[in-house]
């Protein structure tokens, strides 16, 4: 599955984990209840340790310390579930400054919402890739509300 | 009215062309079926029975008379000549190709017109009083935060993928005719203790499967704090409204099941956080907006006419459209006049392209070059001199835009029913034929005097059946169409659900079982009683027992 960041695919050397395979090496994503339940086993690791959210965690949980992550990902359900974009929203506002990344089922036609909610980063299903996938940033130039990427309104500018 | 200026005509003309890239993708095979659906729905296109519907957004009820011509050259070119006013005071056309959806789109957006967000689980078209501005009663004009609103949720980014759609509606003022209880959130401009107008707020009415009037969430919300309230409340919703069963999903149903308590305690924890950032909302932007709101230059000189009352007292059925179809305007000389979209015997908000081209040369020529839509599907000029009413009424009667009876039972709000609808279970035009012809004769009708009948061809309750004062509801039995008769509701400052009479009765006997409804209020009236007083007064067991009395 590409990852997208900054205009460009680039390698992506971070592996979501299961209960299965908790002992995979080198850098890996976590789910948030299974990073809860291993808390302790995983915060020793020397090798690098992400979380993966959805809308059924409960955020209060893990919300406070987000920032000792280098990476968080939201997974999107489906195409028409929403809750990422106020989770994003909820990262950044606490002051979260790691990687951002969208996983699951987002198509390109989100891909510029998910980027002024806060996500750097989009790991875009194979068949939902194509090269041309990167016009869609910025394809409305113009907004008119604050979001994470820029705070103030339109008339505030 | 509103004038874009570079950025919103810039946003609109890019949405255009984002779309079209959107349509070619979806019939080269790019896109899959499941997103274009969610992305062509948020820009007002639905694949109905026949072909698919385009609904334009009109912001708040608001059109001008340039908009009105393309409204009507787009029925000309791109449909079969005429569009349907809904109860969200937008404008549908039912004949569009798919392919040419964009090239519509492309006509709107050179008229400062669009159709974002007007379907879709984001936030829909903000609704107001079609008397904004020029009704004595209210305390503030509420258009322009209206607009605030407009610009604020259009294209936010974090709000595109609600659970469902989410309504606004605000009025002004002690008459509600923004139906704004039964709205996701209702505001209400007031003034408190201390003199300063804001806005009471109403969270979790709504209509559908599931209606339910909306509950207090916050006595008294300062303007500047307008958006700042509104992104808690819809946050909260995003993140914890359901998702696993599409008729669970509207706010109402988190509203319930927390309790109101709990989740005003969830909004204010949300809003403590995001109160005092960017989203406060500077007095000099509402400012700003305001201006484009300003009263019209009125002649100072227009209530010293005297031919009104000549008329009035000369021509009998100018003096019955005047009663019926004109309000009075907060500026002596000036009437509030409706153009009536409920002829016999057509379906209600329906208009022609003449019909529209003709009301945009009636606005240019008396009333500043601005109508309104009113959530009940008729048009309204809100400035016209009261010396200058006879002419009007002229031109609006030969062009069958004059039958006086706006606010009672033949001026019904319909929606389009299973002859259009996918998601209709039951037929309605028919219906509204069936009593329109039963109740034909005027002098009766406004015997009867106001009352308000919605109907419509599903549970979805697009016409929001629940708070006519009468209700149909079409239901499918086995195949057939039948219909549910339901009494009691209000859509305004008094709003109420309606009850249901009793078993639903065979298409055939829609207008009958009316009639006998009518006759327990005539019966049973006491002098200057409305049919939903006297409802109230007397409750639905005498109608229910005169409608299901066994013929002797």
């Amino acid at each position: 599955m590409p990852l997208l960041i900054n205009n460009e695919v680039v390698a992506d050397n971070w592996t979501l984990i299961d209960a299965e395979t908790l002992d995979q090496s080198g850098d890996v994503i976590v789910p948030l209840a299974l990073y809860l339940e291993h808390r302790a086993q995983f915060d020793a690791r020397e090798s690098g340790v992400a979380l993966q959210l959805n809308g059924d965690d409960d955020l209060s949980s893990i919300l406070s310390e987000v920032d000792q992550f280098p990476l968080i990902a939201i997974d999107f359900p489906a195409f028409r579930d929403g809750r990422g974009f106020s989770i994003a929203r909820l990262l950044k506002r606490q002051g979260y400054r790691g990687q951002l990344r969208a996983t699951g089922d987002f198509g390109r036609d989100q891909l510029d919402h998910l980027a002024r909610c806060g996500f750097d980063a989009f790991q875009l299903k194979d068949e939902k890739f194509s090269p041309d996938v990167f016009k869609s940033f910025g394809e409305v130039s113009v907004r008119y509300q604050g979001a994470a990427d820029d705070a103030k309104p339109v008339y505030l500018q | 009215m509103y004038q874009y200026n570079e950025v919103d005509q810039a946003l609109v003309d890019q949405r255009v062309e984002q779309f079209r890239d959107q349509t070619r993708r979806f019939l080269a095979g790019e896109l899959p079926e499941d997103e274009f659906l969610a992305l062509r729905l948020m820009n007002g296109l639905y694949v109905q029975r026949h072909a698919p519907m385009l609904r334009v957004a009109g912001p708040y009820g608001m059109y001008n008379s340039e908009q009105l011509r393309k409204l009507a050259h787009i029925a000309r070119t791109y449909d079969r000549g005429y569009g349907h006013f809904t109860t969200r005071t937008n404008i549908q056309f039912n004949w569009p190709e798919l392919a040419q959806v964009p090239d519509i789109l492309a006509e709107l957006a050179s008229v400062q017109m669009h159709a974002i967000q007007t379907s879709g689980n984001c936030i829909r078209n903000t609704t107001t009083d079609q008397f904004a501005g020029v009704i004595a009663d209210e305390i503030e004009d509420p258009r322009p935060y209206c607009e605030i609103i407009r610009q604020w949720s259009s294209l936010h980014p974090e709000f595109a993928y609600l659970p469902r759609k989410f309504k606004i509606a605000i009025s002004a003022g002690p008459n509600d005719r923004a139906a704004t209880q039964v709205h996701d959130i209702g505001l209400h401009i007031v003034r408190n203790d201390a003199g300063e107008v804001g806005f009471e707020v109403l969270v979790g009415g709504g209509l559908g499967r599931t209606p339910v009037i909306g509950q207090q969430i916050r006595p008294f919300l300062q303007k500047e704090d307008l958006l700042s309230y509104l992104e808690a409340i819809i946050r909260v919703y995003n993140l914890n409204g359901r998702r696993d069963n599409k008729y669970k999903a509207r706010i109402k149903i988190l509203v319930q099941a927390m309790g109101i308590d709990a989740f005003r305690e969830l909004v204010d924890a949300e809003w403590e956080q995001i109160r005092d950032t960017d989203l406060k909302l500077p007095l000099s932007e509402i400012e700003r907006v305001k201006a484009f709101f300003k009263p019209f230059d009125y002649d100072t000189s227009a209530a010293a006419d005297t031919s009104l009352e000549q008329h009035l007292a000369e021509d009998n059925d100018f003096r019955v459209w005047f009663e019926r179809n004109t309000v009075e305007h907060k500026v002596p000389g000036y009437r509030i006049t409706y153009v009536c979209l409920k002829p016999y015997l057509k379906p209600a908000g329906d208009i022609t392209a003449e019909q529209l081209d003709l009301v945009a040369d009636l606005a240019d020529r008396y009333s500043f070059g601005e109508v309104r839509a009113t959530h009940n599907q008729n048009l309204v000029l809100a400035d016209v001199k009261q010396s200058e009413l006879y002419a009007v009424w002229q031109i609006l009667a030969a062009n069958n835009l004059a039958r006086p009876n706006i606010g009672t039972l033949t001026d019904m709000t319909v929606c389009p029913g299973g002859d259009f609808c996918a998601l209709a279970n039951a037929k309605t035009l028919g219906i509204a034929d069936q009593i329109n012809m039963k109740f034909e004769n005027m002098d009766y009708v406004h015997d009867l005097g106001e009352i308000k009948l919605n109907m419509s061809g599903c549970i979805n309750a697009c016409s929001h059946h629940h708070v006519g004062h009468i209700g149909i509801l079409g239901v499918d039995k086995k195949g057939e169409d039948w219909y549910q008769i339901t009494l009691g509701g209000d859509d305004g400052s008094e709003a109420a659900l309606g009850k249901v009479i009793g078993k639903s009765v065979a298409a055939d006997d829609v207008a009958d079982t009316l009639e006998k409804v009518l006759q327990v209020y005539v019966d049973q009236r006491i002098e200057g009683e409305r049919f939903i007083d006297t409802f109230r007064r007397i409750g639905i067991e005498p109608f229910k027992e005169h409608v299901y009395a066994v013929a002797n």
